[in-house]
C-alpha cells in the first residue's frame, strides 16, 4: 500500500494550518513525521484519515484518491491509532480489537469465525494474546497502546497511522511500541515526538515547519545540526551509540 | 502468528453461555412479571387463569375454561394491554438511555437530558388544560408528540453548527430548552382554572400506563419495535462511539451524520412514550448502567439486555404503583426513584 499526499492545504477555523504538504509512504515503510508543537503535523495526519478536510491537494492510496471514497472504504485503506482515546473504556481487550472489524461489516452481518481469528492474529502480533478477556481499562499505558495497534491491525488496511504512539509512557514502553511498529512490516506514517526515536526506527523521515514539509529523506540525511536549530529552535549536538544516529540538546545560547 | 494464541482468543465459550442464560433468565422474568402484574388487582385472578386466558384468546379452544367472563373482561380488555405497553416503554426508555449515553458521550444522558420529553409534557398540559378545541381538536398523545418535535427541531437547530452535532452542544441546548418548556408548561398549569385538571395533570406528568388500550397501542407498538429494531442493528457504530469520535471516524463510521440519525431515532421514540405514557423518570438512566454491570460495554450484548431489563423493571414498577397504597395508583416516577435511586447508589458505591 502506497501513500501519496501533495499539495495538501488543511484549514482549521478559516486559519491556515498545513500549507502545501507533500510527502509519501512507500510498501511496508515506516515514515515518521516530525516538527515542533503547533508545525500542523498532527493537523496533516488527521486529514489523512478524513477526521478534517483538505481545502486544496490530494490524497490517495494506491492511486484511488481518499477523499472520494465511502467512508467504510476508506476505512478499510486506512487505519489509526488517533492520540485520544478514553482511558476507562468499559470493553475487554478483546472487544476494542473487534472494532477493527467494523469497517467490514453491515448493519446486520454477524462476527464471524474469520473476525475472530483476524483479531486473535493481531493480539498476537502485539504480544497481547494473554490478554483477550482482560479489561481494557486495568491495562497499563504500554499495553493499551498495544490493544489500540492491534485493533488497528484487525482492520486489515494496508497503511497505519499513528499519531504520537509513545506520549505518555515510560520509556522502556516507548522503546517497546517502537519496536513493535517497525516490525510490524505495514506501511506506516507515524508523527513523533522524540527526534533520537525517530531517527532510530523510521526508514525515513518529514520535518515540518509552519504548515510546510521542510525536508524528507533518510535519518542520517535529514537530520542535521542545523536543520534541528532552525527548525526546532535548539543546539544539537550528534552522538553515536552503538553504531545508530543520537543527538543531545541544548538550548541556544 | 502463533497456534497458542489462536487457541487462547477466540469465542470466549464461558461469557457466551453466561450471556444467553442471563438472556433467556430475563426472557422468563419478563413472562412471570407480566403474569403477575395480569393477575394482581382488584380483581385478583390466578396465574393459571391469566395464563389461559390470554392462551385462549390467541388460540381458541386450547384451553379449558376455568375464569368467569367478568375474569376475562379485566384481563383481555384492561390489564394485557397496561402489561404490554409497560414491557415496550420499560425497554424503549432503557436502550434510549443507553444510545443517548454512548451518543453525548455522558453517563448522566437519558432520554430526558435533551428537552424531548418536557416539549411533549408541555403540548400534553397545552391541551389538557385549555381542552381540546385549542388546537384545532388534537388529542392528548398527538399534541405530546407535537411537542416532542418541537423541541426536537429547536434542540437541532441549537446545536449544530454547519451541519454538525457536537455532543457538548446537544446536552446544553437540551438542558436549556427543557427548562424553557418546563417554565412554560408551569405557567400554563398555574393560570388553571381548574384544579382537578391540575391535578390530573401532574399526574400524567409524572408518568402513568393507565391510559393503555388495545385500540391505541398499535402505533406505539410499530414505532417502538421499528426504532428499537433500528437502534439495535447499530451495536458496532455505538460502540466506535463511545472510544471517542476520532476512532469512530477512523473506522468508517460517518460520526455527524451517524449521531443526527440517532438523536432522530431516539426522539421520535422518547415523543412517542411520552405521548403513551406522560413522563417516566429514571429508567433510561438507571438500567443501561445495570446492564453494563452485568455484560459490560459492548452494545451487542448491552442493548438486547437493556431492552429486556427495561421491560421486566417498568412492569413490576407498574405493579407496584398498582398495588402499594391501592385503590390509589401512584405515579411511575414515584416508584422508579424510590425503587431505582438507592439502587442505583449502592451500585456506584459497589463499584468504586
Amino acid at each position: 500500500m502506497k501513500l501519496t499526499v501533495s499539495g495538501v492545504r488543511v484549514a482549521l477555523d478559516g486559519r491556515p494550518i498545513v500549507q502545501g504538504a507533500d510527502l509519501e509512504v512507500g510498501e511496508r515503510e515506516l515514515v515518521g513525521l516530525i516538527g515542533p508543537n503547533g508545525c500542523g503535523k498532527s493537523t496533516l495526519l488527521r486529514s489523512v484519515y478524513r477526521a478534517l478536510r483538505p481545502t486544496a491537494g490530494l490524497i490517495a492510496v494506491d492511486g484511488d484518491e481518499l477523499t472520494r471514497l465511502p467512508s467504510r472504504e476508506a476505512a478499510r485503506r486506512v487505519a489509526v491509532v488517533p492520540q485520544e482515546t478514553p482511558d476507562d473504556l468499559d470493553f475487554t481487550v478483546s472487544e476494542v480489537v473487534h472494532m477493527g472489524r467494523t469497517p467490514h461489516k453491515r448493519a446486520l452481518d454477524r462476527t464471524t469465525r474469520d473476525d475472530d481469528r483476524i483479531c486473535a492474529d493481531a493480539l498476537a502480533r502485539t504480544g497481547m494474546a494473554h490478554a483477550a478477556d482482560r479489561r481494557y481499562a486495568v491495562l497499563s499505558g504500554g499495553e493499551k497502546q498495544r490493544v489500540l495497534i492491534a485493533r488497528a491491525l484487525a482492520q486489515r488496511s494496508g497503511l497505519l497511522l499513528l499519531d504520537e504512539p509513545t506520549s505518555h509512557l515510560d520509556i522502556r514502553h516507548q522503546l517497546e511500541v517502537l519496536h513493535l511498529v517497525r516490525e510490524l512490516d505495514v506501511s506506516t506514517l507515524a508523527v513523533l515526538h522524540d527526534l533520537n526515536q525517530a531517527a532510530a526506527y523510521c526508514d525515513r523521515l518529514y520535518v515540518m515547519s509552519a504548515g510546510r514539509i521542510v525536508a524528507g529523506g533518510p535519518p542520517g540525511e535529514v537530520l542535521t545540526a542545523e536543520l534541528i536549530e532552525e527548525v526546532f529552535g535548539v543546539r544539537a549536538a550528534p552522538v553515536r551509540m552503538n553504531g545508530s544516529l543520537g543527538f543531545v540538546f541544548d538550548r541556544l545560547p | 502468528m502463533s497456534t497458542e494464541a489462536l487457541t487462547a482468543v477466540p469465542p470466549t465459550g464461558r461469557r457466551r453461555t453466561g450471556f444467553s442464560l442471563l438472556v433467556l433468565g430475563l426472557v422468563a422474568a419478563i413472562v412471570v412479571a407480566t403474569l403477575l402484574s395480569v393477575g394482581i388487582g382488584a380483581v385478583p385472578v390466578g396465574v393459571a387463569e391469566c395464563w389461559g386466558i390470554i392462551v385462549n384468546r390467541l388460540i381458541p379452544g386450547t384451553v379449558e375454561q376455568t375464569w368467569t367472563a367478568a375474569q376475562e373482561q379485566i384481563v383481555w380488555t384492561y390489564r394485557l394491554p397496561r402489561a404490554l405497553l409497560a414491557l415496550l416503554v420499560g425497554a424503549g426508555l432503557a436502550v434510549v438511555g443507553a444510545v443517548l449515553q454512548a451518543v453525548v458521550r455522558n453517563p448522566l444522558a437519558d432520554p430526558f437530558l435533551l428537552g424531548v420529553s418536557s416539549g411533549a409534557s408541555f403540548g400534553a398540559v397545552v391541551v389538557l388544560i385549555a381542552g381540546p378545541t385549542v388546537l384545532g381538536g388534537l388529542s392528548l398523545p398527538t399534541a405530546a408528540f407535537l411537542g416532542a418535535l418541537l423541541a426536537l427541531a429547536l434542540v437541532y437547530a441549537l446545536a449544530q453548527r454547519s451541519g454538525r452535532l457536537t455532543p457538548a452542544r446537544l446536552v446544553l441546548a437540551g438542558v436549556a430548552l427543557a427548562y424553557l418548556f418546563q417554565a412554560l408548561y408551569s405557567f400554563v398549569l398555574q393560570q388553571a382554572q381548574s384544579g382537578r385538571a391540575a391535578q390530573q395533570v401532574l399526574f400524567w406528568l409524572m408518568g402513568s400506563l393507565g391510559g393503555a388500550r388495545w385500540e391505541n397501542l398499535p402505533l406505539p407498538a410499530a414505532v417502538m419495535i421499528i426504532g428499537l429494531g433500528l437502534l439495535l442493528v447499530q451495536h458496532r457504530g455505538l460502540n466506535a462511539l463511545t472510544a471517542g469520535e476520532e476512532t469512530a471516524l477512523s473506522l468508517g463510521i460517518p460520526v455527524h451524520l451517524f449521531r443526527a440519525q440517532l438523536f432522530v431515532i431516539t426522539s421520535l421514540l422518547v415523543g412517542v412514550m411520552v405521548a403513551a405514557t406522560g413522563a417516566i423518570a429514571f429508567v433510561g438512566l438507571i438500567v443501561p448502567h445495570v446492564a453494563r454491570m452485568l455484560v459490560g460495554a459492548d452494545h451487542r450484548r448491552m442493548l438486547p439486555v437493556t431492552a429486556l431489563l427495561g421491560a421486566v423493571f417498568l412492569q413490576l414498577v407498574d405493579l407496584a404503583a398498582r398495588t402499594i397504597s391501592a385503590p390509589q395508583e401512584l405515579a411511575l416516577s414515584i416508584v422508579t426513584a424510590v425503587l431505582g435511586v438507592p439502587f442505583f447508589l449502592w451500585l456506584l458505591r459497589r463499584r468504586a
